[in-house]
């Protein structure tokens, strides 16, 4: 009897039930897309952020002060410790290994040019500092692969005019600045002099950074390492990784933390969890957050997802309010009906019982339609503004068609109890 | 006549034209709120971005000779005259490569530190600030300083260069997560003093308000004030500054447009539910003579007050919504803008007359089917 007369109502009058179930399918859609879009955000944002480069800094524990200016060490070679560049693949052992994203280490050598560039004016400062590092490196990694890395994934801002040097050849490219002062243009060969040795590299592009290397020439490590005469041996490492804005409890210190806390802690990817467990794999080094970026990294995000979470409310209350109005004017519409069944001896509530299962038995085909149709609007929003579709989520299909059911029976609670409480008689008659 | 007809239509069904008023207000309302939301946001964000500290750098120009030749003084005088808004902070910079007692090196930073405080947010200090730049006898030290040289807030420290020496109180040890951990920080008159260097300074940092683009103009602006230097953004900060900015801006503007059709696409079938109760009235009238133009009009010009009337008063719900998203999501109000009301209220009129077209339809509709009740 009760799937009859729900059956009859469907096939009588669909036109009727069209309405309802357009605006459930396009409010579902939208609320699924942008809930898809805001559990997404934050990790896609985290990765923009490292265009900023990198953000944590590894150096020697037992270190002298380093004679730092803009980023690059002035102090001499035999001053200081080193860290061994064969420990770096422990890296992408840590727990969170897939969250660092590259790491470059970096040995600086002061270098004299010897011979007199063409156009160089006499009385000339020849010295600059030569920057040894990975330009685009395969690390070995313990469990038998390879992780590319280098200043290309950790520094995307430097460009390069020509090419970027083979990380195992015996080229370089001179920073834009110095390449003006000392005329050295793309495929020259650049003579340098370090700690009364000679040495040739070739040239094979001008770099520029808007930043101090821009002075410098930029050389692969293994060539900074045979000059330094320190084989195998780096004096800091810069880590880009992904991680969680910082809140009260990433603050806390670890030392003190309870066992449920620290594994908490541990499991989070707060920068200072990562920071340990870098410290955790190699030993003898101090791993510490660049502060300017990550501060200010984590400051924007959670501005950023603040707002997107409540443009998405907005987008929930919208469509809650389209639901709510379609499910109403469908009742409405039918009040005719109800004076019939009314009339015909039927109860309130059982009035009230056949329009809320059909009411839900549209909000659940409707919000399944909406739920496949938000997948593909957040998929080409995603798409569109970060290259990537976000990750689907099916956890949001229960909750999307409970916030259906819901609006769907509140919507029509209101005209209902209305209805119930009129005379047959008079609706009867179309008053 | 009309507008009598029009009056006693409205005194009628004003509980129905309520239910409807609701509708649109709400819909008027989140619409000026987001399109309000979107227009500040880019502008609070790059102020946001400024926590990053200091985006434009003035040095000497690339050809003036050598990699260690200085600035002027004069070039503090033409920065300051330029005396743009946008500037947030602008501090010089020399460096000194100073000796300790214990004969250990570091890099002494003369600077402006009242100037360095307002572009350097995420320094963290222990001690006190030296908030004048004419307080040439304290310093501030970084975090890997003080642990190497065992200093604490009020212990004194020698610097010696070149034959010339200085003793400084250390007023407070900066934590800082970067290369000014191994920095002592004074006044600039106190490290040129040191070196010897009277009235020149290495380099000028700048912290610069705006997009991507309003950075490079600004840096335009200085490099015309300050001929023969090298004026340039930090391609590190501006480059990223940008990329994430057009990012975020898109993002909200794809899910303010869906919202914006959602509410439009809600107020449109709340006012064609409201028209196609008018079924009755429109059957009544063309009975009594009406003609089909007239009524049709009556009609649509109740769809357009409920509009505009909507439209209003969801621009002031608007604001205050706005505003609440602002001051929750960035901690400062967002300012009203006049130009979403006439947005909103086209918005709205639109929708409403939109909702109310169905009732043309019945213009070839008998009278006595409808009033039949059909």
């Amino acid at each position: 009897m009760f799937f009859r007369v729900v059956g009859e109502s469907f096939a009588r009058n669909p036109r009727r039930k069209l309405l309802m179930a357009a605006a459930l399918v396009l409010g579902m859609a939208v609320a699924t897309a942008t809930l898809t879009v805001v559990l997404d955000v934050g990790d896609r944002l985290a990765r923009e952020f490292r265009s900023l480069g990198a953000n944590l800094l590894v150096t020697p524990q037992s270190d002298s002060l380093p004679l730092e200016i803009g980023g690059v060490d002035y102090r001499p070679v035999d001053e200081g410790a080193y860290l061994p560049e064969s420990e770096l693949g422990k890296l992408r052992t840590i727990f969170w290994r897939l969250n660092i994203v590259g790491f470059s280490p970096f040995l600086e050598v002061p270098v004299e040019f010897p011979v007199p560039q063409s156009g160089t004016r006499p009385g000339m400062v020849s010295r600059a500092t030569l920057i040894g590092t990975w330009f685009e490196h395969d690390v070995p990694i313990p469990d038998g692969t390879t992780f590319t890395t280098g200043v290309r994934i950790t520094h995307p801002w430097w460009r390069v005019e020509g090419r970027w040097p083979a990380d195992g050849a015996r080229e370089c490219v001179v920073g834009v600045a110095l390449a003006q002062r000392l005329g050295v243009r793309t495929g020259d060969a650049l003579a340098l002099r370090a700690g009364g040795a000679d040495f040739s590299l070739h040239v094979t592009g001008i770099l520029s950074t808007g930043g101090p290397e821009d002075e410098a020439v930029v050389a692969p490590l293994a060539v900074a390492q045979s000059l330094a005469g320190r084989p195998g041996q780096f004096r800091r490492l810069l880590v880009s990784s992904l991680t969680k804005p910082e809140d009260e409890f990433a603050r806390r210190d670890p030392s003190a933390m309870t066992p449920i806390e620290y594994d908490r802690w541990y499991c989070t990817p707060y920068i200072s969890s990562i920071a340990y467990q870098i410290r955790e794999v190699l030993p003898g080094v101090e791993a510490r957050a660049i502060r300017r970026v990550a501060e200010s990294e984590g400051h924007i995000l959670t501005r950023v997802s603040g707002l997107m979470w409540l443009v998405t409310l907005a987008a929930l209350l919208a469509a809650t309010l389209a639901v709510g109005a379609a499910s109403a004017t469908t009742v409405l519409e039918r009040i005719s009906e109800v004076g019939l069944m009314k009339a015909l001896g039927a109860s309130g509530w059982t009035i009230s019982f056949f329009f809320m299962a059909e009411q839900i038995l549209i909000a659940i085909v409707g919000g399944v339609a909406g739920f496949g149709l938000g997948i593909l609007l957040a998929r080409f929003l995603g798409q569109s503004v970060f290259g990537v579709p976000p990750a689907l989520r099916l956890i949001l299909l229960p909750v999307i068609l409970v916030i259906a059911a819901l609006v769907a029976l509140l919507g029509s609670l209101l005209p209902l109890r209305r209805a119930a409480r009129l005379q047959p008689a008079p609706i009867l008659r179309g008053e | 006549m009309f507008w009598r007809l029009l009056w006693q239509l409205l005194r009628a069904s004003r509980g129905r034209l309520a239910v409807a008023l609701v509708a649109v207000v709400a819909g008027a309302a989140v619409c000026s709120a987001l399109v309000n939301l979107h227009l500040d946001a880019e502008r609070k964000l790059t102020r946001e971005f400024r926590t990053l500290g200091a985006n434009v750098v003035v040095s000497p120009a690339r050809d003036a000779g050598s990699a260690s030749a200085l600035l002027s003084a004069a070039t503090l005088d033409a920065i300051a005259s330029v005396r743009a808004p946008e500037v947030v902070a602008a501090a010089p910079y020399l460096y000194v490569v100073a000796r300790t007692a214990e004969n250990r090196s570091l890099i002494l930073a003369g600077t402006w530190l009242d100037e360095v405080r307002r572009m350097s947010s995420w320094w963290t200090l222990q001690g006190d600030w030296i908030a004048s730049r004419d307080d040439l006898s304290r310093c501030l030290v970084g975090r890997a300083v003080a642990k190497q040289l065992s200093l604490v807030p009020g212990r004194e420290l020698d610097l010696h260069y070149a034959g010339r020496s200085v003793r400084l109180i250390v007023a407070g040890i900066v934590s800082v997560g970067g290369t000014e951990d191994n920095q002592v920080f004074v006044n600039l008159p106190v490290a040129q003093q040191l070196a010897d260097l009277d009235g020149r300074i290495g380099v000028v940092q700048m912290s610069v308000t705006g997009s991507a683009a309003q950075v490079e103009q600004m840096a335009r602006v200085f490099a015309a004030a300050l001929p023969g230097l090298d004026v340039r953004p930090i391609r590190q900060i501006a480059d990223a500054e940008g990329q994430l900015l057009s990012r975020i801006r898109v993002l909200i503007l794809a899910t303010v447009v869906l919202i914006l059709a959602l509410t439009a696409l809600c107020v449109l079938a709340t006012m064609a539910a409201l028209a196609m109760e008018r079924r009755r009235d429109v059957g009544l009238m063309k009975a009594l003579g009406g003609e089909m133009s007239r009524v049709v009009r009556l009609f649509l010009t109740e769809a357009a007050i409920l509009g505009v009337v909507g439209g209003v008063l969801g621009w002031v719900g608007g604001v205050f919504l706005s505003g609440w998203i602002g001051r929750s999501v960035f901690g400062s109000a967002i300012s009203p803008r006049l130009d979403v009301l006439p947005l909103t209220v086209a918005l709205m009129f639109g929708v409403a007359l939109a909702g109310a077209l169905p009732l043309r339809l019945l213009g070839q509709v008998r009278p006595a089917e409808i009033l039949r009740g059909e």
